[in-house]
């Protein structure tokens, strides 16, 4: 039963950390409209900027600084923050299709860039050699899986409490305003190029947040966790729960690692023998069906945005559906 | 590897299977042991293929520990995050304490630190290749949970420098794989070059699935060395190879156990292979490397050629092998400890099937150590779960390879040693 408990916690922790980066996601293009395709490298700069800053030394490439665990991860945050400032001012005046082209051109010189850079991240080896946070106060069992699932969890809730606030602010009709027409925006007196870069910002902050607690989850990352699938399974999340809603956003994330996870282990545990060795395809094509489904026959996710209509003189209303 | 099989090697088979048929009766209980695996890519299928042959071949001999064994079997996809997951399922759901793979070593990594050196799981890794696995041994961070059977990237360089001192290269100019096997092996073989006097003139990377190569070979090809050293696949080691004599580079070349394909040999053309030497390591001169073979071929009607099949069938083997010297209801921690008694040098030496398990259990219930004779040499490990292996020198051939040289295990130790 314990061991029952204890996978939960993991599986717990892992959406949980999925779920912070679908809510980053949910900022950038459910509430702004920006198609960020390379979710993975802003993930992957918050995830190495926490274990390089916060590891021990390495030979041969940067790093061991061992800073203070909420220091790495801040600068984890800072250096996805930091990426897609530059990559919002270069690109951000694209639309659409066109900054999706982009930013995956972005994600995949960014895996490339830590493939090679041996000297900034130990390349293809990846970034080891981190001491999880008060490991050495709570050992390395079930313990500590329990008090880091607190954890994250309790950023999930931060980062879930921030957004709604940020969401229903006028900033947030603003973002709404500048997804659904940018020309109107602009009429009535906003920037939308300045507020477009700070939400893309924003959302990639979260997203680095979100790579730092994976990398400290694992203590080790490398370019293999920084591959285009991660961006493909965090849309996913983002469509399948509802984009536009964090609520969506979350129970996204949790719906699709779970089926993820969950098609994994059902296929190990009863399929046939002699399928078992073709149930990582048969895992893909379940995974790749519920998707097309779910963009066939509800768009707008489990969890559809609600539309908030704001009147003058009367209280705010809330109204369901696009 | 082009091992013929003996008759030796028909008459261990058929014994194996006579035992089959008497020994597998009277177990009432089943252990579980994981495996990690990325089935769901096509060279990652017959690795998990070859781990349950020799689940198979253990159980026919009435299985490990007095209880029948169930590999339960688990993709990655590649993703460290899924294997990283399956690996705790197994761990938590199916009560494993013993964990085969990863086969990627950014998948392998993650599963180590995460899943099992803080539960107490022997992981063993059939083709997991980086050297940071090393260090993570060294730091005393892997609690001795963590062995591998990839022996292939300290022993290959080694030799690979080895075969440019004999053939009297003065300078060899370094064509690898862009991924941490790659990158490894370019490391690696820059150390062993300097310390047998041989000077590295340039050292380039090889993206996967690039239509051309130019640019790279051009670098490597104005660098004028005596020899070309590939750490390369057969696919783009066809190309480079190809542009390389186009450019006019040498035909002295060096290759990595990689390149040992017939797909390779044909595509670029033997005529241009004259003066190209190969290394690997080797099977044993054994009875038991002809014995899995033959047991393979039986079984899969195919030569255990693909990459990891020798490793991942090793891996298995010495896993159960120890959960059969550390006794019912071991932990993961017992049973690692228990590794050094299936492959101690001074054992007697068993064979890699059913025969030599069920010869196996004997000795390790009167209280002797065993010498595990397996598919890819005398496995031996040291304090860091890495292997070292007997290793070969060969060329290409019409009929496939030719052996050049045999360096048997102490030799390769030997050689080893004085490159440091």
């Amino acid at each position: 039963m314990i061991g029952v408990f204890s996978y939960l916690i993991f599986f717990a922790t892992t959406a949980s950390i999925l779920a912070i980066a679908v809510l980053g996601l949910n900022l950038q293009w459910g509430n702004t409209g920006l198609f960020n395709g390379g979710v993975v490298a802003f993930f992957g700069a918050g995830a190495y900027g926490t274990l390089i800053l916060g590891g021990t030394a390495q030979a041969g490439h940067l790093g061991g600084f061992g800073l203070f665990y909420p220091l790495a991860l801040l600068g984890g945050m800072a250096a996805a923050g930091l990426m897609a400032w530059v990559v919002g001012l270069l690109t951000l005046r694209l639309r659409h299709d066109y900054l999706a082209i982009a930013t995956f051109g972005v994600a995949v010189a960014f895996e490339n860039l830590m493939r090679n850079a041996e000297w900034l991240a130990g390349g293809a080896k990846g970034v080891r050699g981190f001491e999880r946070p008060l490991r050495a106060a709570l050992g390395d069992g079930f313990i500590y899986n329990l008090f880091f699932f607190v954890v994250v969890l309790l950023i999930l809730i931060a980062t879930y409490m921030f957004l709604e606030r940020l969401v229903a602010s006028p900033f947030g009709r603003l973002l709404r305003a500048i997804r659904e027409d940018e020309e109107a925006a602009r009429s009535l007196g906003k920037n939308p190029a300045r507020i477009r870069l700070m939400a893309f910002v924003t959302g990639s902050v979260i997203l680095g947040l979100a790579g730092g607690l994976y990398g400290t989850f694992y203590a080790f990352v490398s370019p293999q966790d920084v591959l285009p699938t991660l961006t493909f399974q965090i849309w996913a999340m983002l469509i399948v729960g509802g984009a536009g809603n964090n609520r969506g956003a979350i129970f996204g994330a949790f719906l699709i690692w779970g089926a993820w996870t969950l098609s994994g282990w059902a296929l190990s545990r009863f399929a046939p023998v002699d399928v078992q060795l073709y149930t990582g395809s048969v895992q893909f094509i379940l995974i790749g069906s519920v998707i097309v489904g779910m963009l066939m026959w509800r768009p707008q996710g489990f969890l559809p945005e609600r539309l908030v209509v704001s009147q003058r003189g009367k209280p705010q209303q809330t109204q369901q559906g696009e | 590897m082009s091992i013929v099989k003996t008759m030796g090697a028909t008459a261990a088979l058929a014994f194996g299977m006579s035992v089959l048929a008497g020994a597998a009766q009277a177990q009432d209980c089943t252990t579980k042991i994981g495996a990690v695996l990325p089935t769901s890519v096509d060279w990652g299928r017959p690795i998990a293929e070859t781990a349950q042959f020799a689940v198979d071949q253990v159980n026919a001999a009435g299985g490990a520990a007095g209880c029948e064994i169930e590999m339960v079997l688990r993709d990655t996809q590649v993703d460290p995050k899924v294997g990283v997951d399956a690996a705790k399922a197994l761990v938590d759901l199916e009560g494993v304490n013993v964990l085969l793979g990863a086969v990627s070593s950014g998948v392998s990594m993650p599963i180590l630190t995460s899943v099992t050196v803080p539960s107490g799981v022997l992981q063993m890794s059939c083709c997991s290749s980086s050297t940071a696995f090393t260090g993570l041994a060294t730091e005393g961070k892997t609690g001795g949970l963590w062995y591998r059977t990839f022996a292939t990237t300290g022993v290959q360089s080694a030799v690979g420098a080895k075969v440019a001192a004999d053939q009297g290269y003065k300078s060899v100019a370094v064509l690898y794989k862009n991924d941490d096997w790659g990158q490894d092996m370019a490391r690696l073989i820059a150390t062993d070059f300097a310390a047998v006097g041989v000077e590295v003139t340039a050292s380039v990377a090889i993206n996967d699935g690039q239509p051309s190569y130019r640019a790279e070979v051009t670098e490597a090809v104005t660098s004028q060395p005596d020899a070309l050293y590939l750490a390369l696949y057969p696919a783009e080691g066809t190309a480079a190879v190809r542009e390389w004599l186009s450019l006019g580079g040498t035909q002295n070349m060096i290759l990595a156990n990689s390149l040992k394909s017939d797909e390779f040999r044909d595509n670029v053309g033997l005529q241009y292979l004259g003066s190209a030497l190969g290394t690997d390591t080797a099977s044993p001169r054994s009875e038991s490397a002809d014995a899995f073979r033959a047991a393979y071929q039986e079984r899969f009607a195919s030569e255990p050629n693909g990459p990891g099949l020798a490793n991942s069938y090793d891996a298995a083997m010495i896993v159960l092998l120890a959960m059969e010297a550390a006794g019912k209801d071991a932990s993961g921690a017992d049973v690692a400890a228990a590794i050094v008694r299936v492959t101690d040098p001074d054992g007697t030496p068993v064979s890699a099937d059913t025969a030599g398990f069920t010869a196996a259990k004997e000795v390790l219930a009167s209280g002797g150590n065993v010498m595990f004779q397996g598919a890819t040499g005398n496995v031996r490990f040291d304090a860091n779960g890495d292997v070292s292996a007997p290793a070969v020198i060969w060329s290409f051939s019409d009929a496939g390879t030719d052996e050049v040289e045999f360096m048997s295990l102490n030799d390769v130790d030997a050689f080893m040693a004085s490159l440091k």
